[in-house]
Order: structure tokens, then C-alpha cells, then sequence
């Protein structure tokens, strides 16, 4: 897992300095933030990211999209096919102040299908096992 | 350096450094001989009669002696003996009248001689009436090209005989070949072989071109037969060909099957001291006779006609006047085709003392050298085989693509009643080329339909799917349902069957004569609309509450919007790789896309737009895909809203989502709160019920209403749909 994390580093230059990090703040929780532009091209490296986090066994998964500048419908697809792939009940706890960000989830219909909170905090209080409601 | 190496050079050692030469030498002629041989028989053989049994007589003796020399040298071979066969044509075509010609005789006699030592009579009888008939014909149906045919003949034959005696050499070598000849052959075989090592390697190839060549002939012959009238000859020379064609096959296979063998050594070039044997041997087969006369014709063109045009007259039809004809040209020509031989026998004899020099490990690189030359040529050639195989099916795949794209991108209408329609398509350049879809058609009512769509997944793996999203889409607005109907439908059903891929969607119909369009979307970005005095009338959509995308596992096809278009407009639909196409400073977006429209004007058509889009970004990483309508009309009246329509089920009457969409709509917070009170309390009753905002001029009326949905309802497992 640390590999794939390990990946982001070199990332293509084009994406300006996209990088993706996970911590494992307790033992069944893992937040992945990104930073910088979710698109074609570095929208594989969330999804292993995520897939490898929910692998390892954490039931709670945030993603803190706080310094990502931009996503797009691919981006949008793994989150979505993250989410199915959920636990019944859990829903992908997503963290994005950005109103950008947040419209595409809005325009795409899919604000209810995530948690999505304004900060990590929130999501951090609030994220339960069983699907948040978004704010 | 090389240069003063060779000066002081020891003479053996220059001896080396000459043998060495000439084998790389021999090398690349007998490649040119393999190339040749390999190359394209038929075609030479057709092209002309003459230039490839020259040719191959000019390679081969030269890939012993002369390796300098090009076809081009040998070519004065045919000139010289070209006396002899124009005399032996005329004897031929004297004898048209169905005799033999002396030399013919001759050549025919020998050989039925040849072929009865070789103990069967049979053939003996068989080889004259060949010889005679073959040469019959020749003069008679092949007019001027046997001509031709009977020089490059004479030139390999003994000279007296020439002209008959190519003809009929073939076919003795077949006839050999055929009846007892391989006892002969098994008897002389030695020395037949050796001669043919010696003399002309060529000879055995030409054998089989000469068989090649005169199936050609034969071939042309049918042709030419008909005109020409005499009739005895006729008789003759069916036999005749009939015969030659029966030989022709299997004299060419003759020759060509000791040549194999003998060519090889003759390109070691050790064969030469063997000739002399072979030729007293009277057993020889024809073959060893055909060798042996090539030169022969060159040293004797002047004289053997004279011999050869009286002796015709005489030759009967058949073997008859062979018997004299045989001794009187016996004595010339055998004296005379020893010294024939003792020529080539002398250069070659000078190779092989050159070659004999040449040490061992030359040799061997040599052979190495043309192991690798054969190699390579093999190699080209399947390296052709395989680039034509490939051209042949790559055109085959474009043509499939062309019908695949051309059977997932409909050809849109121009015009749909009042409406200038247009659709436009520009798959992305990279991996994300494949996800868009658009259909633009008129529905049995009058009305028009647009679908729009783009699916998750890129490539190969997405053009089934789109075409499924599509046509399910359109069989339900076919079906009389609404676009949001149609959506929500499809969203039920197609859940499973996208399998894990999702589909954004929009999709409409407009109403011409009431002039309202009414569309519905699924995770899609909404269309733009614009009046007559864009973009201050454009309609600024609610996106709170859109309805997510089809296969994403929710309930889908719940927004609704009706507009009513009163004037002129512009209603442009676009997949979000337009509004996401990369600027230096960001993306596109819908704004940017708005100002090109505006810019275009009311006529812009979607090819335009995208071209503009094109130009004014840098990249492009998604298809783009567009649909616009240009709906005529008076200015100055502004399209409007007239409807909006939100689907809710007790979750969502619930949600601070529907509260802003409330309020984003106009609706006050206090009735906000009442109309959500109520709502909650309908789906408690009845699972969803439809929230309609009426904004027909000043604040927008907000109603509830059931479902009317209720005529179409998936199949579905209870647990699939609604997490």
C-alpha cells in the first residue's frame, strides 16, 4: 500500500503537484487527502488508493478533497465505485470546502450519495460506521 | 592500404586475395541465379520467350566462369545464334508443310536413337514424331514469336538442328524422363550430370524455362492456331501439341529436377573436367545433349544452316529421313561440339584453378555468406508477405470502425420541422476516447427527441454500452414516456446491466407548436438556453437536487425542467468533456461555452462549436459531444421556465438537499418548510410524490402531485437499487 502512496511522488508533471497521502489516525480509519487536480490521468492512483485502505480493513474511509482544486466524471467514477463497494450502510466520507468541487458533486446528482462534510474535523466527529448524513 | 597489400602480395597469396574475389563473386551471381530462379519464372517466361531462357543461360555459366557478367553480356548469345534459328524458322516454315526439317530430323533421330539405346523402342518412335511435330507447329502457329523461340533453341541446340532441335530437345528430355529414359539417365547418369555441373547449369534451368517457355508458347498457340490455314499441319501439330504439352510438364520437371543438384555444383564450379565423358557417350540423355549444344550453336551459327535448310526438305514426317539426315550431321557435330565444350571447359577449367586456391575457411564464409543471403531473402520475402497481410487487414479493421461509428453516431436531421438540428462529435485523442452518445430524432407525435449522454468507461469496452443506454432511452421516448419518465425507467433497468459502469445522461423532446422543451438529466451537466438577446436571457438552471447518473445504484429521474420558448433560441446540449476541456488557467467551462455561442451567433451548428472549442483550449483529455437546436422564432421574447419538477421519496423529503432546492427555486423558507411538511406526510402514504414549481410569471407555485409513473415498474431485486 505504502508503494501505491509511494507512487503519487512521481506523478505526471502535468498535474501540477497532485500528490495523494493516507494516515491511519485509529485503527479503523483511513483518511486520504489529495492535493491538486483529480482527473483522467490520476484518478487510477485514488481509486488503489482507496481500494488498498479498504482492504486493509478500515471500515472508515474520509477523503479530504480540501487542496484538491478540480475533479472530473472519472474522478467522480471512483468515488462512486469506491462507495458501492462499501460495507451496506457506509458511505465514503468526503471532506470539500471548495465550491468548485462541491458543485460537480451537485451537478452530478451524487451529493447524497457520499457523506460530505466542510471539514475533517466534522468528518472525523461524525463519520460513523453507518452512512453519515451530508450536510 | 588493401591497394599496396595486393602489390607486394606473394602470388599466392594474391592468388587468395583474386579467389576470395571471385566466390564473393560467384556468391552474389548465384544469388542473382537463386533470385532469379526463385523470383518470378512465370512471369519472365510470359514476358518473353527469348529473354529468360538467355537469361538463364547467362546467369548460370556465368555463375561458374564469368560472375562479372550481367544478363546484359549474354544477351549477344541470342543475336549470334540468331542465323541459325531464323534459318531453322524457315526450314521449319518450309516444312510447314509437314516435314521435318534435316536438322529436326537429326535431332529427333539422335534422340530416338538416344532413346532406344535406352532400350525402348516406344520411346524412340514417340521422341521423332515429337520432334517433328513439335517443330511442325512451331513454325506454323507461332508465326513470329516462334521465331523467336526457335533462336533461343537453336542457340541451345546443336547447330545444324536448331530450330527443331530446342523444340524437340524439351521434349526428348521429357520423353526421356518419361518412357526409359531414366535407365539411360541411371546409366550416364554420371557423366550426364557432370557435364551438365560443367557446362551449363543454366542448361538444366533452361530445360525447364525452355519448358516454361514453350508451355507459354503453347498457350499463345491456341490463339494464333485459327489463322493459320494448313490444314495437314493442323492434324500435325494437334499431335504435336498435345504432345509437347503432355511433355512439356513432365520434360520441365526433368530438367529441372537434375538441375537442383548439378546447379549447386556448378556454382562450386568443380564439376568441369567431366564434360568430354558425358558428350562421347552417345547414352547420354537429352539432357546431356541440350548442355551440350549451346555452345555448339554459337560456334556453328554460320555454318549449320546451310546443313540444316537442305536436309529439310527431305525429312519426312517422322523419323523417316532421320537415318540419313543422322549421319550426314553426326560427323559435324560431334567434332564440332567437342570443341564447343573444350571452350566453356577452358574458363571453367581457369576457375576451378582459381577456386581451388581458395582455402577452406573461405569457402566456408562463402557458404556462410550465402547461407545468410538466402536467409535474408526468405526473410524479406515473409517480411512482404506479412506487411501485405497486415495493409490488407488493418483496411479491413478501418472499415469495421467506420461501420461500428457510423452505427453508434446516427445521422442527425438537418431540419426537424421549425428547427435547424445539428449534432457534432470529437472523440478525445487519447484514452479517453469512446464514452459519448447522441441521438436527435422525431417522435411519431411531431415532437423532437434529443439524447446525450456520456458512460463512465472510455474505449472498446463503452461502445456497447452507449449503444444500450441509447436506444433503451429512445425505445422509451418512442414509448410516449417523458424524458424524466424515460430516465428514471431506464435507470431501473440498465442498473444491472451496466455493470459497474454509469452513464450521465440528458434527454428531451421538444413540442414545436406549443414551443416548449422539456428536458431531464442524470448526472449530466443541464443544456444551455438562449434567446434572442443572449446571454442575458439565458436560462439559469437549479442544479440542487439533480438526479445522479444511470448505473450508479440510486433512484435516478427525478428532476424535470419545462421551458417554454416563445422566441427565438438556442438550446445547445454538450457531454461535460466540452466544459472540461483544459485552458492554461483551468477549464472551459459552461460559462466560456455560453460566450462561443454567443459569439457564433443564432446559426452556430455544433461542428462550429466544438471547432471553437477546439481552438480556444489546450487539451482536450475527454470526447466532447454536442447537440444544438436552433429554434426560429420572433425576438425579444425570452425563453422561461415554466415548469420544474422534483421526484421524492421519504428520504429526500427529509433532506436539506430538497429544502435548497426549494429555495433556490424562489420559494420562501416559511412555505419551504410547509411544502416539505406535506411532502413528508404524502410519501408516508404513497412511497414518492412529485413536487411541482410552477413559475409561470411572479412567484413560483409549488403543488404536490402522486407519481403517475405507475404503469412501468423494473423488475428488480429488492436489494439492488436502493442503497
Amino acid at each position: 500500500m505504502l508503494k501505491r502512496a509511494d507512487k503519487t511522488q512521481h506523478s505526471p508533471p502535468d498535474a501540477g503537484a497532485f500528490a495523494i497521502a493516507r494516515r491511519e489516525p485509529d485503527a479503523r480509519t483511513s483518511v486520504i487527502s489529495v492535493e491538486g487536480e483529480l482527473d483522467l490521468s490520476t484518478a487510477p492512483e485514488l481509486k488503489w488508493t482507496l481500494l488498498d485502505a479498504r482492504e486493509a480493513g478500515h471500515s472508515r474511509l474520509v477523503l479530504d478533497l480540501s487542496l484538491c482544486e478540480f475533479m472530473d466524471s472519472t474522478a467522480l467514477g471512483v468515488l462512486i465505485g469506491v462507495n458501492r463497494s462499501l460495507d451496506a450502510g457506509s458511505r465514503l466520507a468526503i471532506v470539500c470546502p471548495r465550491a468548485n468541487v462541491l458543485k460537480v458533486f451537485e451537478l452530478s446528482g451524487l451529493d447524497g450519495a457520499f457523506a460530505i462534510f466542510r471539514t475533517l474535523e466534522e468528518a472525523l466527529a461524525q463519520a460513523p460506521q453507518s452512512g453519515a448524513q451530508a450536510s | 592500404m588493401p591497394s599496396d597489400i595486393s602489390q607486394n602480395l606473394p602470388p599466392a597469396r594474391a592468388h587468395k586475395r583474386l579467389a576470395a574475389v571471385v566466390a564473393l563473386l560467384c556468391a552474389s551471381s548465384s544469388l542473382a541465379f537463386i533470385s532469379v530462379a526463385t523470383g518470378k519464372p512465370q512471369r519472365a517466361g510470359r514476358t518473353s520467350g527469348q529473354g529468360l531462357p538467355s537469361q538463364t543461360t547467362s546467369t548460370s555459366p556465368e555463375s561458374q566462369g564469368l560472375p562479372a557478367s550481367t544478363p546484359s553480356d549474354v544477351a549477344p548469345v541470342p543475336s549470334q545464334p540468331t542465323v541459325t534459328p531464323t534459318k531453322g524458322h524457315k526450314t521449319a516454315a518450309d516444312r510447314s508443310a509437314g516435314q521435318p526439317s534435316s536438322s529436326r530430323g537429326d535431332g529427333s533421330g539422335r534422340r530416338g536413337e538416344r532413346g532406344s539405346t535406352g532400350g525402348q523402342p516406344s520411346s524412340v518412335t514417340g521422341t521423332p514424331a515429337d520432334g517433328a511435330g513439335s517443330t511442325v507447329p512451331a513454325p506454323a502457329t507461332r508465326t513470329k514469336t516462334h521465331a523467336g523461340v526457335s533462336r533461343k533453341h537453336a542457340e541451345a541446340g546443336e547447330g545444324p538442328h536448331a530450330g527443331t532441335g530446342e523444340a524437340t530437345k524439351g521434349r526428348r528430355a521429357r520423353r526421356a524422363s518419361q518412357t526409359g529414359a531414366q535407365a539411360q539417365l541411371g546409366s550416364t547418369s554420371t557423366p550426364a550430370s557432370t557435364l551438365e555441373a560443367s557446362q551449363p547449369a543454366a542448361s538444366k534451368v533452361r530445360p525447364g524455362r525452355h519448358g516454361g517457355g514453350s508451355g507459354h508458347k503453347r498457350h499463345k498457340e491456341p490463339k494464333e492456331t485459327p489463322n493459320e490455314p494448313p490444314a495437314r499441319e493442323r492434324t500435325n501439330d494437334r499431335r504435336v501439341e498435345q504432345h509437347p504439352r503432355a511433355n512439356a510438364g513432365t520434360g520441365a520437371l526433368a530438367a529441372i529436377a537434375p538441375a537442383g543438384a548439378p546447379a549447386l555444383a556448378a556454382t562450386t564450379a568443380t564439376a568441369p573436367v567431366t564434360p568430354k565423358p558425358a558428350r562421347t557417350t552417345t547414352a547420354a540423355s537429352t539432357s546431356t545433349i541440350r548442355h551440350a549444344t549451346p555452345r555448339a550453336a554459337k560456334h556453328r551459327a554460320p555454318d549449320a544452316p546451310a546443313p540444316a535448310a537442305p536436309v529439310a526438305g527431305g525429312a519426312g514426317t517422322v523419323t523417316g529421313t532421320s537415318g540419313p539426315a543422322r549421319r550426314n550431321d553426326r560427323p559435324h557435330a560431334r567434332p564440332r561440339s567437342a570443341p564447343a565444350q573444350a571452350k566453356p571447359s577452358q574458363l571453367v577449367k581457369t576457375i576451378t584453378r582459381i577456386v581451388d586456391v581458395v582455402p577452406t575457411p573461405v569457402r566456408i564464409i562463402i557458404a556462410a555468406l550465402l547461407a545468410l543471403a538466402l536467409a535474408l531473402g526468405a526473410r524479406s520475402r515473409l517480411v512482404a508477405v506479412r506487411a501485405r497481410r497486415l495493409e490488407r487487414q488493418r483496411s479491413q479493421l478501418l472499415e469495421d470502425v467506420g461501420l461500428l461509428q457510423a452505427a453508434l453516431l446516427p445521422v442527425t436531421p438537418a431540419r426537424l420541422g421549425p428547427v435547424a438540428t445539428s449534432a457534432a462529435y470529437k472523440p478525445a485523442a487519447g484514452p479517453g476516447a469512446g464514452g459519448d452518445f447522441y441521438d436527435l430524432f422525431a417522435l411519431a407525435d411531431g415532437q423532437l427527441a434529443v439524447i446525450l449522454g456520456d458512460l463512465s468507461g472510455h474505449g472498446r469496452g463503452a461502445l456497447a454500452h452507449t449503444a444500450l443506454v441509447r436506444f433503451t432511452l429512445r425505445a422509451y421516448l418512442e414509448a410516449g414516456l417523458s424524458p424524466r419518465d424515460a430516465v428514471q425507467t431506464a435507470g431501473a433497468v440498465l442498473d444491472r446491466q451496466l455493470a459497474g459502469q454509469f452513464a450521465t445522461v440528458v434527454v428531451a423532446t421538444y413540442q414545436p407548436r406549443e414551443r416548449v422543451l422539456t428536458y431531464a438529466c442524470a448526472g449530466h451537466p443541464p443544456p444551455l438556453v438562449l434567446g434572442a438577446s443572449a446571454p442575458h436571457d439565458a436560462i439559469t438552471p437549479i442544479t440542487a437536487c439533480s438526479s445522479p447518473p444511470l448505473g450508479v445504484g440510486m433512484r435516478t429521474g427525478t428532476r424535470q425542467t419545462v421551458v417554454s420558448i416563445p422566441g427565438r433560441a438556442q438550446v445547445c446540449f454538450y457531454t461535460d468533456g466540452v466544459s472540461e476541456a483544459r485552458l492554461a488557467g483551468g477549464l472551459f467551462g459552461g460559462d466560456r461555452l455560453l460566450d462561443t455561442l454567443v459569439e457564433l451567433g443564432p446559426q452556430a451548428s455544433a461542428e462550429a462549436i466544438l471547432d471553437r472549442v477546439v481552438a480556444r483550449t489546450d487539451a482536450r483529455p475527454d470526447d466532447m459531444a454536442a447537440c444544438v437546436l436552433s429554434i426560429e422564432g420572433p425576438d425579444g421574447r425570452s425563453p422561461w421556465v415554466l415548469l420544474e419538477e422534483l421526484e421524492l421519496d421519504r428520504e429526500d423529503a427529509t433532506s436539506e438537499l430538497t429544502e435548497r432546492f426549494l429555495l433556490e427555486c424562489g420559494v420562501e423558507p416559511e412555505e419551504a418548510a410547509d411544502v416539505l411538511g406535506s411532502a413528508r406526510a404524502s410519501t408516508g402514504r404513497a412511497g414518492t410524490v412529485v413536487l411541482e414549481l410552477s413559475t409561470d410569471d411572479g412567484p413560483p407555485q409549488v403543488s404536490l402531485r402522486r407519481d403517475h409513473l405507475a404503469y412501468l415498474h423494473a423488475r428488480r431485486a429488492d436489494a439492488g437499487v436502493s442503497r
